[in-house]
């Protein structure tokens, strides 16, 4: 699983990251800011770390991403290191770059957006309580203030990546099922068969009107069985695609049956008003191979039984 | 006739095979060319091999579709031959599927088709 997003894929260059800190109200002060408040960080790590992992813990959905001791102390880890880096006094691309990870790690394990959300809010909790007893009053609130930025900041292009990720996610599953939906079997010499499992939308519709065309010139078939009854809902825009396949088809010399069709199916084409009499339909794939013979003069006989 | 496109005369049966890009004025000339051929002899069938092209425009296919029309005003039937799978999409796509003509998958097939040779 090497999805880890990085700048190019966000767009995140260096205009938007001036984009996105000046909308965050990011700026120079609030960094010079925080890094002065290194010391303050170094010293309650530790204790805002523990304060964390004690909520992600306590809690049986969040816990489950943590399978051991040693897990939980490598996260430790990498959590006060995360938070040590809101200190550094910079919000540059590397820093971004560092920051993409925990969204794509999110991702990765599964853990949404609501826990790291529900997480970050007793984070910056635990931050505020600690700055009001350490900062006199006014340099607490302008202290929280330019940590507020930072964190929304940061939480913004976790957001962005487990986005990210999760459309990659979605996007190699739908290339793998893509290339398993448009299966064209040759059952019988010039016959193709075409089972058509799942939905049909328009873009799957062509890609499979195209794989089929292709395959009809390689067999050279004469007759192509198209078989529906493994797709769950039957309108207007399937037989649509129905028909503009069986068109593409004739026009190189071969015909189409369409097979697999039950009773609803029946009944819904009739009563949305369309018409595939054109088509040659039959209920059944068997009868559908019958037809396909007879239409290239070819038969199934009976021998009787065979001694 | 002086056509781009050669037209075979077999028997009753006349053969074209389209191996260039078909423009506007190649097309209208194989028109002209197909037709003359059957006004001078007895003529039955024509089979046009379409399989040289890779592209094609709504225009030259319903010239050729027309073709098909008067030819058999004249009492020829007429067969398009091998086209191409891309040709045959991008038809469909176009709203354009020259359901007035009649295809095969290859010549051979065209033939079988106007019964004057028997398929294997």
């Amino acid at each position: 699983m090497g999805s880890q997003p990085d700048l190019g894929q966000l767009q995140f260059d260096e205009l938007e990251l001036a984009r996105r800190r000046a909308f965050f109200q990011l700026t120079d002060e609030d960094l010079a800011r925080l890094a002065a408040l290194a010391p303050f960080a170094i010293r309650h790590t530790t204790e805002i770390v523990e304060a964390f992992y004690e909520l992600l813990l306590g809690h049986p959905e969040t816990r489950k991403f943590f399978s051991d001791e040693l897990a939980v102390r490598r996260v430790k880890g990498l959590q006060a290191e995360y938070f040590l880096g809101l200190f550094s006094g910079r919000c540059d691309l590397e820093y971004v770059t560092n920051r993409l990870r925990v969204g794509a790690t999110h991702e990765r394990i599964g853990l949404s957006p609501k826990w790291y959300m529900g997480a970050y809010r007793r984070y910056l909790q635990i931050v505020r309580e600690r700055l009001f007893e350490d900062f006199p009053l006014a340099e607490a609130q302008m202290a929280y203030e330019s940590i507020q930025r930072l964190v929304f900041f940061d939480m913004s292009i976790a957001i962005d990546t487990f986005i990210l990720a999760h459309v990659d996610t979605i996007h190699r599953h739908q290339l793998a099922i893509r290339e398993l939906s448009t299966p064209v079997i040759r059952v019988h010499e010039r016959v193709l068969l075409l089972p058509l499992i799942g939905t049909v939308d328009s873009l799957r519709a062509s890609q499979v009107m195209d794989a089929l065309l292709l395959r009809v010139i390689e067999e050279q078939a004469r007759v192509v069985i198209i078989d529906i009854a493994g797709v769950p809902v039957v309108d207007t825009k399937v037989a649509d695609s129905l028909l503009k396949t069986t068109a593409a088809v004739r026009m190189l010399g071969a015909q189409t049956i369409v097979t697999g069709i039950s009773a609803p199916i029946a009944r819904t084409l009739v009563q949305l008003g369309v018409d595939i009499s054109t088509v040659h339909t039959r209920a059944r794939l068997q009868e559908g191979i019958e037809l396909a013979l007879q239409l290239d003069g070819r038969a199934i006989v009976e021998v009787g039984p065979v001694k | 006739m002086t056509g781009a496109i050669p037209v075979l005369r077999l028997g009753r049966t006349l053969l074209a095979s389209i191996q260039i890009d078909l423009s506007d004025a190649i097309a209208e000339s194989l028109q002209n060319d197909i037709l003359a051929h059957i006004e001078r002899g007895r003529t039955t069938g024509v089979v046009v091999d379409i399989s040289g092209f890779d592209t094609v425009d709504t225009y030259a296919a319903r010239i050729l579709a027309e073709t098909a029309k008067m030819a058999k005003l004249m009492g020829c039937d007429t067969i398009l031959v091998g086209m191409r799978p891309e040709v045959a999409a991008t038809l469909v796509r176009m709203g354009y599927p020259m359901e007035e003509v009649t295809f095969a998958l290859n010549v051979e097939e065209g033939l079988a088709l106007l019964g004057h040779i028997v398929p294997k």
